[in-house]
């Protein structure tokens, strides 16, 4: 060190004559502390990241050949045979994990996650942006099964600790609802009862397609979500595809967003043959209702005056799992009760 | 009681809590476990215990500690650069800066880890710096250089950049749940990762500071003087400033935006131990790497769900910060 400070000090004190002397003290420990500063940092660097080697996961065996990558695009080892214990970290991807018949293997929930309402008893890890990790780690999982919702840091704070987390993409449309099950199922291993749930959700929805095939007639939907302020389905959302499929139109479908603040006035403006209210129960469905048609100006929309404001299960309306046909063929039984001969 | 011996005492109270705050830290967590649990892992270690404990709990209370030391290190900086004590990391506007660069990397989408930060991290880190560096060059434009101006457009700079964030949150209202980890901070994705990318920044800016020490207190009796005394005053307010926006723009890299630390601990220390800068700077690090240990535990320990830290330390720091104002008096 001290050959290196001389000439360091020796060139401060010629620019600086007056407080040469301070200048030594000043110059040399931040010249030097560059220099140290790069010396301590290499740790940061060549810290191991053992986030597929190290201490990896030991209770399940990936099948050696059989690698496949997950929605963010990186390679996920398939597990020889189905996970004992899941971590599921989405709503939607519970519900499928129970469709699929993995009920009992799912070993951990968020919070939001109520149906089946067999998920009540299973323990919760959390939110989906603050699920808890030591919590995860402490259930042992040997799949943790996450959704690009999820902050990928926090995917990737779980990955760091060596447990195998697949991550999905949900889908923008209908049509990804059975992919997204097919995909479940072959990281779960359940690939024959996956496309058969899978292929039984095709069929109701081309079913349904096909009852509302030519020479449609297509409503002008308003979907409102129950709660504070007109919250409504922009066109990125799937709420938007449903409506579309169910055979109407959706006011709000130019809207940029997937959910978004609507106006009172835009609202009589497009005057909306139907609205459908997504709620949680029937009291909040009605108490939504008349909320509505307090507002100064909507009574002569033409949904009020036809009477035409139904109710929708926002529970599964909200989730991209199988419930979604439900709900679509609800739909579209309420805009065209002709064609489907008044079943609901 | 001497000066000395309370430096004895505060030293020996300080350290005391600082192993009691990590010991707990290592037994309390959401997953239940004992001091026997603790023991048997320490014997016997097995993978799940050696996640929970070490990967888990250790690396979030010694990044909790890092990052206390490194607010309340660089809050006593600016306290003695401005000498005001109201100055903190929000008054340059680092934190302000770096939280509107984390916001708008969590609005764009901005995920990809790079240097050991996360996007959001990397991109809050360089706002921050960022930010300081554009108030310093704007402070210096107008000829001479003036503490007030420098005061001035820091704050308002901050104003600036809260308002963007605001802006961004509002056009982006879907990533608002993200965005209030960086807003109100947290430890929760606190690993061993970041721990090796800030600690050797940390302790590089405790040494140099301890070893500028003597320059600060010449400071505190004018910019003239401490000339005259002997100080080369430009440069040494350069490095203080440097310092004091880099501990503060690596802490918001890894937590978050964590208000109140800069500014109570340093008053608290100077309390008990008086006003020299080179034990206070020490001090100062100590207490608040203990202080923010402490309310860490809170934050994931007083409900089911973790609370964000930023809300724990002004509930706790602003009624402390409320009863030194008025002991003043």
């Amino acid at each position: 060190m001290s050959p290196e400070k001389r000439p360091t000090a020796r060139r401060a004190s010629r620019r600086g004559p007056a407080n040469g002397d301070m200048h030594r003290r000043v110059v040399s420990p931040f010249l030097s502390g560059i220099v140290l500063a790069l010396l301590l940092l290499a740790p940061a660097y060549l810290l191991p990241e053992n986030e597929e080697g190290g201490h990896g996961p030991r209770e399940y065996v990936p099948h050696p050949a059989q690698v496949i990558t997950d929605d963010l695009g990186r390679p996920f080892p398939l597990p020889a045979a189905t996970p004992e214990r899941i971590v599921s970290m989405a709503p939607n991807v519970t519900e499928i994990l129970f469709a699929l018949g993995l009920g009992d293997r799912v070993v951990g929930v968020t919070r939001f996650c109520d149906y089946p309402p067999e998920t009540r008893s299973i323990p919760k890890i959390g939110g989906l942006v603050d699920p808890n990790i030591e919590i995860i780690q402490s259930l042992e999982p040997d799949l943790v099964i996450a959704f690009r919702g999820n902050p990928l840091r926090l995917v990737d704070r779980i990955r760091k600790l060596g447990l195998p987390v697949f991550v999905l993409d949900i889908g923008e449309g209908l049509e990804a609802l059975s992919p997204l099950i097919e995909r479940i199922g072959r990281v779960t291993r359940t690939e024959r009862r996956a496309a058969g749930v899978a292929g039984l959700l095709r069929g109701r929805l081309e079913a349904s397609d096909a009852a509302l095939r030519d020479g449609l007639s297509k409503p002008k939907v308003f979907v409102l979500l129950y709660g504070q302020g007109l919250w409504t389905c922009g066109g990125q959302s799937y709420v938007n595809d449903l409506i579309g499929r169910a055979g109407g139109t959706n006011v709000a479908s130019l809207l940029p967003k997937k959910w978004a603040l609507y106006k009172r006035e835009q609202i009589i403006k497009d005057d909306p043959d139907v609205v459908f209210i997504l709620a949680r129960t029937v009291g909040d469905f009605t108490s939504g209702r008349d909320r509505l048609l307090r507002m100064p100006g909507i009574e002569g929309v033409a949904a009020a005056r036809s009477g035409r404001i139904f109710e929708l299960d926002e529970n599964a309306a909200s989730r991209f799992g199988p419930r979604l046909v439900d709900v679509l063929e609800r739909m579209a039984a309420l805009l065209h009760p002709d064609r489907f001969g008044g079943r609901r | 009681m001497t000066r000395k011996a309370g430096r004895r005492v505060f030293w020996a109270v300080s350290l005391f809590l600082c192993l009691a705050g990590f010991l707990i830290s290592l037994l309390t967590g959401p997953v239940r476990t004992t001091p026997g649990d603790f023991l048997r892992f320490v014997q016997n270690p097995d993978r799940v215990h050696s996640a929970i404990f070490v990967d888990l709990r250790l690396s979030r209370a010694v990044l909790a500690f890092l990052v206390g030391a490194a607010l309340a290190l660089s809050g006593a900086i600016l306290q003695g650069y401005f000498r005001n004590p109201m100055a903190d990391p929000f008054v340059v506007g680092v934190s302000s800066g770096a939280s509107l660069g984390a916001v708008l990397a969590t609005a764009l989408g901005f995920e990809a880890a790079a240097f050991g930060f996360s996007g959001p991290g990397l991109l809050a880190f360089i706002s921050g710096l960022g930010i300081v560096s554009l108030v310093y060059a704007l402070s210096l434009r107008r000829g001479g250089f003036k503490l007030e101006t420098i005061l001035l457009t820091g704050i308002a700079a901050g104003a600036l950049a809260s308002a963007l964030t605001s802006f961004f949150l509002f056009m982006r209202s879907d990533s608002y749940d993200q965005a209030v980890f960086w807003l109100l901070g947290s430890f929760q994705l606190a690993e061993w990762g970041q721990v090796a990318t800030i600690a050797p920044w940390i302790v590089l800016c405790l040494l140099a500071s301890v070893w500028l020490a003597r320059d600060m207190d010449l400071l505190a009796l004018g910019d003239e003087t401490a000339q005259a005394l002997g100080s080369p005053v430009r440069r040494v307010r350069k490095v203080f400033l440097a310092m004091s926006a880099l501990l503060a723009a690596l802490s918001v890299a890894v937590s978050g935006v964590i208000g109140f630390v800069g500014l109570v601990v340093p008053h608290w220390v100077r309390l008990l131990i008086g006003p020299s800068h080179r034990s206070l700077f020490v001090s100062s690090a100590l207490a608040g790497g203990t202080f923010l240990l402490y309310c860490d535990l809170l934050a994931r320990n007083l409900l089911p769900a973790e609370l964000p830290i930023g809300v724990i330390t002004a509930a706790v720091g602003a009624p402390f910060f409320l009863y030194l104002l008025h002991k003043k008096r």
